[in-house]
């Protein structure tokens, strides 16, 4: 009798039921969207900042004195011996965070003379990657200032990492006449300027070539002075700041398994032993800050768009339950009991709530991919879990609002709501 | 009193008095109405605050721009002077440090660039250095530290003749080249290197956006022609990719909000006005035209809507205030350029509800809705 009820208040009031369930279905899409974009902007802006620099440095252990000042480096006499060996390079993918690896650039520079199409000159040759293919193990990437240094804006083409093309600095470029296509002559060996480099920093001043080239005209094959890694790591905190000797084992374990940018420094040192592995503080200090308000930030929107969005929801449903006191008053004044008037309504509430809280769902799930992809170029995760949340939230929200609306509705005399006076 | 004025008191008493009598009624078209209003405030006010709330959050990336001579020794050179001078015009849109350079010898003459600066001003601007002591007169970069002194034993370095002793008790780590440099006071830097100083360098840290940055840069190159001043552009283009990209989150999230909450309320301001279809009918039976009930309806609806708008943009407002202290640890300020549209906006939510169900109920003949079908 009951679902007969239940079945036949659907069937007929079709579109009554619909607009309730379009109302919960737009509620319920806004916070899913909402929720999602929360929790997955820490993500997406870590990445963002990622991209643009990279935060930790390996050089060798025994390395010397970095003297440079500005774009300008002193090389002692007698050269600096100290190297990473180059084939060490792809360990860093093996690490326990090897995923968190984002990618690397290695770096080897010395001053050199050079002939090129305006007379000689003397600048520094800086070589590194650009996007050279390795593998570890089965897997394989590819790596190099193309992908860890997006700030790096090159005018014609980047060089290939097997070849002898090069990048000039657009400041040297100005000053000695450099134009793409120009060749340089070094010693014995030939570059071809491929693109003029803009950085903002050193290498404006500098010969940016492949590695291979650059070791090959050091005469130091497969040496690495410099590897600037960029890591996704989570934000320092007290507990990251912790000295790792003094930890509990399960402390440390804890420690050993968070992404903190000390633990991954600790885990490349582990399997680059003769590393010195620093943080580039300046970034990653102040990456958790900026990460940790905007989270924030988005974190209040949400709870306020949900507050707003379960009075709208409620105030729908109250207002369909309240247009039906007519039904009210003649299921009372035929002997049905408060309770099962109330079940009844609440039940359509209940089931209005699971359909529209997954409608919503689906809903919020292309609302957030499609800010995901229109600001950050990647679809926003959302979690399985927010479905659930969402269908509960429904649930409490829709039977709250029909709540109070039926029991306004009970109190009325069913005599008087029938003849249409109240 | 004049007839229109006569018929322009009743028509408020009327409105009055019918938002009054039905006041809970009312009172939910009211909430429909503050509630669109306090989540549009709450979205506009964040918003129009977000970039200077963020732009003080990048602070701690230290500086943006880097002024050096444009030419090292030529005559004509950028000066102590100049560099002073730039630091004065700044003026409250930002800060810096003035630093010189020079390469000193180690024991066993291994070379070492030596800075002087006021290290007050250098570690204010480059606050993510790690120091092992506060307030030193002389600061040890750490792998300087480890490789001059790797026992902590004082050690001395030497320029052109002057040595200086150094006591490494002050050790910074700092993930750049900085780590390799030992930095001493502006005064004893020129004490212990002499005459001719070595040309300034300035780290400037510029506040603003990235339009008030690049304007501030071309001014301090023209009045400065001897100087190079460049953006540090892996500062500057981080902090604006991000604020941009912070921003257009923000402003989506709101948008939406703001679109998907007014769909869910037209439908309540809707349902409101259908419920009082017995009070249209009774005017119409009553002799009143259809353009004088939908003016007293409208009328109706925009001033509950008035009153819903100028709630909700205080709410809003507070709201808003609330956030920029709870998550910026600064209050966001209410912006009364808001309140007029956020009023105007709920007024014609209000009609644009009320228009349609008006329409439905002029087709309808009064009896049969006094008859209660």
């Amino acid at each position: 009798m009951f679902a007969r009820l239940l079945f036949e208040s659907f069937r007929r009031q079709r579109r009554r039921k619909l607009f309730a369930l379009v109302a919960i279905a737009l509620g319920m899409s806004l916070s899913t969207a909402m929720i999602s974009v929360a929790t997955d902007i820490g993500d997406k802006i870590n990445r963002e900042l990622r991209s643009l620099s990279t935060n930790l440095v390996l050089t060798p252990a025994e390395a010397g004195l970095d003297v440079t000042i500005g774009s300008n480096t002193f090389k002692p006499e007698g050269q600096d011996k100290a190297f990473i060996p180059e084939s060490d390079l792809a360990k860093l993918k093996g690490i326990f965070w090897g995923h968190n690896i984002v990618g690397f650039a290695p770096f080897l520079s010395d001053t050199k003379k050079f002939t090129g199409p305006g007379g000689d000159f003397t600048a520094r040759l800086t070589g590194t990657y650009f996007d050279q293919p390795l593998q570890y193990g089965n897997e394989k990437f590819s790596t190099g200032v193309k992908s860890v240094n997006k700030s790096w804006k090159v005018e014609g083409e980047w060089p290939s990492d097997g070849g002898d093309d090069a990048l000039a600095g657009a400041s040297l470029a100005q000053k000695d006449n450099l134009h793409p296509g120009d060749t340089l002559q070094l010693a014995d060996r030939r570059l071809r300027i491929a693109g003029i480099l803009t950085t903002g920093g050193a290498e404006d001043d500098s010969i940016v070539a492949p590695l291979h080239f650059v070791q090959a005209a050091m005469a130091i094959p497969g040496a690495v002075q410099r590897v600037a890694v960029s890591a996704l790591t989570k934000p320092e905190d007290a507990f990251a700041r912790r000295d790792p000797a003094g930890m509990s084992p399960e402390m440390r374990d804890r420690w050993y398994c968070s992404p903190y940018a000390n633990s991954i420094a600790f885990q490349i040192h582990e399997a680059l032993p003769n590393v010195q592995v620093d943080q580039v503080r300046q970034v990653e200090q102040n990456q958790g800050k900026v990460l940790s308000r905007i989270s924030g930030l988005m974190l209040l929107l949400t709870v306020a768009a949900l507050i707003a969005t379960a009075l709208a929801v409620s105030a729908v449903m109250a207002g369909t339950v309240i247009e039906r006191r007519q039904e009210v008053g003649l299921m009372k004044s035929l002997g049905a009991g408060n309770a099962l008037v109330a079940s009844l309504f609440l039940a359509e509430a209940a089931l209005l709530a699971i359909a529209g809280g997954l409608t919503g769902f689906a809903g919020g799930v292309f609302l957030a991919r499609y800010i995901g992809q229109s600001v950050f170029g990647s679809a926003i995760v959302v979690a399985p879990v927010v479905l659930a949340i969402v269908v509960i939230a429904a649930l409490l929200v829709a039977a709250a609002g029909s709540a109070t609306a039926i029991l306004k509705a009970m109190r009325f005399d069913p005599a008087l709501v029938l003849r249409g006076d109240a | 009193m004049s007839q229109s004025m006569l018929r322009t008191s009743l028509l408020l008493r009327l409105l009055v008095k019918a938002t009054w009598v039905r006041r809970d009624r009312a009172l939910t078209g009211l909430l429909s109405i503050v509630v669109v209003a306090t989540m549009a405030t709450v979205g506009l006010t964040v918003y129009a605050d977000l970039n200077a709330k963020m732009n003080r959050e990048f602070r701690g990336f230290g500086a943006n721009v880097m002024v050096a001579a444009r030419n090292e020794g030529a005559p004509g050179a950028f000066t102590d002077a100049d560099a002073a001078k730039i630091l004065n015009s700044l003026n409250g849109k930002g800060s810096g440090a003035v630093v010189h350079y020079a390469i000193a010898r180690g024991a066993s003459g291994v070379p070492v660039v030596v800075g002087g600066a006021d290290l007050k001003a250098l570690l204010q601007l480059n606050s993510w250095w790690s120091l092992t002591r506060a307030d030193a007169d002389i600061l040890v970069g750490a792998r300087a530290a480890r490789i001059l002194s790797p026992n902590g034993a004082p050690f001395q370095i030497a320029y052109n003749g002057r040595t200086l002793d150094i006591k490494p008790d002050a050790i910074f780590r700092s993930g750049s080249e900085d780590d390799s440099r030992i930095y001493i006071n502006a005064g004893a830097f020129a004490q212990f290197v002499g005459s001719p100083s070595p040309s300034p360098m300035v780290q400037v840290r510029l506040e603003g956006t990235s339009q008030q940055t690049a304007e501030l840069i071309a001014r301090l190159s023209s009045e400065f022609p001897e100087a190079s001043v460049k953006p540090i552009r892996a500062v500057t283009e981080t902090q604006a990719s991000v604020l941009d990209k912070t921003r257009a989150v923000v402003l989506a999230a709101s948008s939406i909000v703001v679109v998907l909450i007014v769909l869910c309320m037209v439908a309540t301001l809707t349902g409101s006005v259908l419920e009082r279809r017995k009070d249209f009918a009774v005017m119409k039976a009553l002799g009143a035209s259809d353009g004088t009930v939908s003016l007293m309806f409208a009328g109706e609806a925009s001033m509950v809507a008035g009153v819903g708008g100028i709630v909700g943009f205080m709410l809003g407002s507070a709201i808003a205030w609330w956030i920029g202290q709870a998550n910026f640890g600064s209050a966001i300020t209410p912006h009364p350029a808001l309140l007029a549209p956020v009023v105007l906006g709920s007024v014609v939510l209000a009609l644009v509800a009320s228009s349609a169900p008006l329409r439905l109920l002029r087709r309808i003949q009064p009896a049969v809705i006094l008859r209660g079908e």
